[in-house]
């Protein structure tokens, strides 16, 4: 049998300029975005500056003006990017509760699962979501909606299923869910709670908010 | 008598140190622009200028902008608090109402100036906020008043004996906060934000009546 070496497979598969220079910028992009992530996970969206995150990356902030509008693009970049990945997380989770309470769990879990290892990144994101202008794109994100309607889905499957009352108050339990889900990042935050800690406190919030909705 | 010699449209009192007159300028200026533009949205120096002190001034006297707006909440908070221990024992009804009454006294409190109520929850996220601080959530005054308000719910009767009520309160004060978003997505109002708050006082009260 006859080895081909990568550099004649790269010789024999020609490759394009155009495709080359798209190459290019999209590692140039994937530069600046590791370098904005690290930078607002060690200083917050605030004390991050462009010129840093240029710096960290290697490049002149021109070069990071040539991919990104500002600041606030690379961070919104940066969140997509997170929060796609997190509702996957978060749907698979969801399919493998045999109940309401069980998958509205999971899905919590999954959520403090994957930001476990980022968590000062989820901090700058709570400080931004907060603020006049950064609230509302990062709420209207649309992972962001994504994950409010995962929890909605998952009160109205049960009240198809039978567990729930058919008037549930789906729409505002779903929002109260996950306001609780989000509100524990504080303790996971600051207070260092373990996985363990947040599941037991967020087992505790689901049983409460979906109480008045039980059959019976 | 003495000219003021850096600022001529204010004259400070003899007795009161220099040091606390700065410190009152700078913290009148920080609730201005917090309340315009957020924390995020202010620094330092544009609260030195708004005071008419040198930046420099202003941090001789605080570390940090985290520190400032900490100043300026507590000072409101006293307020709202000395209010709420006013009118929190004659209150009558059930565990759910007067949580309900409870959290209308803050929302019309906060309402006129709730940027900077909004400020004052980003500020828990900020980086270089001194741990003396005390941003959103590590108010400990309003965990007790809540759990005052359940405790005689447990008495009267309407409260579960057995619930943990420190996950209601905990349940309760991010309900209130997370409230305030509203006001960040759709500009509500104090009346908007009682109205919300209200049925979620009524869900969670569900959550916690005897079964």
């Amino acid at each position: 049998m006859k080895h081909i070496s990568p550099t004649q497979v790269a010789a024999e598969s020609p490759v394009r300029a155009p495709t080359r220079r798209a190459l290019a910028k999209q590692q140039t992009r994937q530069k600046v975005l590791a370098a904005a992530r690290r930078l607002f996970a060690e200083q917050g969206y605030e004390g991050a500056t462009i010129r840093d995150i240029a710096a960290a990356a290697g490049m002149s902030t021109g070069a990071v003006f040539a991919n990104f509008t500002d600041k606030s693009d690379l961070f919104r970049e940066i969140m997509t990017a997170d929060c796609e990945a997190l509702l996957d997380a978060m749907r698979e989770a969801a399919g493998k509760g045999r109940n309401v309470e069980e998958a509205l769990l999971k899905v919590f879990m999954a959520g403090y699962g994957f930001y476990k290892s980022r968590l000062p990144l989820a901090r700058a994101a709570f400080g931004v979501s907060w603020s006049p202008d950064g609230g509302p794109t990062l709420r209207g994100l649309g992972p962001v909606q994504g994950m409010s309607e995962l929890f909605a889905e998952q009160l109205n499957l049960a009240v198809e299923r039978g567990e729930l009352r058919q008037e549930a108050e789906v729409k505002l339990r779903s929002q109260m869910l996950f306001d609780a889900y989000l509100s524990n990042y504080v303790q996971a935050i600051f207070e260092g709670w373990s996985l363990e800690a947040l599941q037991a406190r967020a087992r505790d919030q689901i049983r409460i908010l979906l109480a008045g909705a039980r059959r019976g | 008598m003495k000219a003021d010699a850096d600022n001529g449209s204010e004259r400070t009192p003899a007795r009161r140190s220099q040091k606390e007159a700065t410190r009152q300028r700078v913290l009148a200026a920080a609730r201005e622009l917090f309340d315009t533009h957020g924390y995020q949205g202010t620094t330092i120096r544009e609260i030195a200028r708004h005071a008419g002190v040198a930046v420099g001034s202003v941090f001789t006297t605080f570390a940090s902008k985290g520190e400032i707006l900490s100043e300026v909440m507590q000072s409101r908070l006293d307020r709202l608090y000395g209010e709420l221990d006013r009118v929190m024992p004659h209150l009558r009804g059930s565990t759910a109402d007067r949580l309900r009454t409870m959290f209308a006294i803050h929302f019309n409190f906060e309402a006129p100036n709730v940027r900077l109520f909004l400020s004052h929850i980003a500020a828990a996220y900020d980086w270089t906020l001194p741990p003396t601080a005390r941003p959103y959530g590590r108010t400990p005054r309003l965990q007790e008043i809540i759990l005052e308000c359940l405790d005689k719910g447990v008495h009267q009767g309407d409260v579960r004996p057995e619930a943990r009520l420190q996950d209601i309160v905990d349940l309760l004060m991010s309900a209130y906060a997370w409230t305030y978003r509203l006001v960040v997505t759709e500009g509500a109002d104090a009346k908007r934000l009682t109205e919300v708050m209200d049925r979620q006082i009524g869900l969670i009260a569900e959550g916690f009546q005897p079964r």
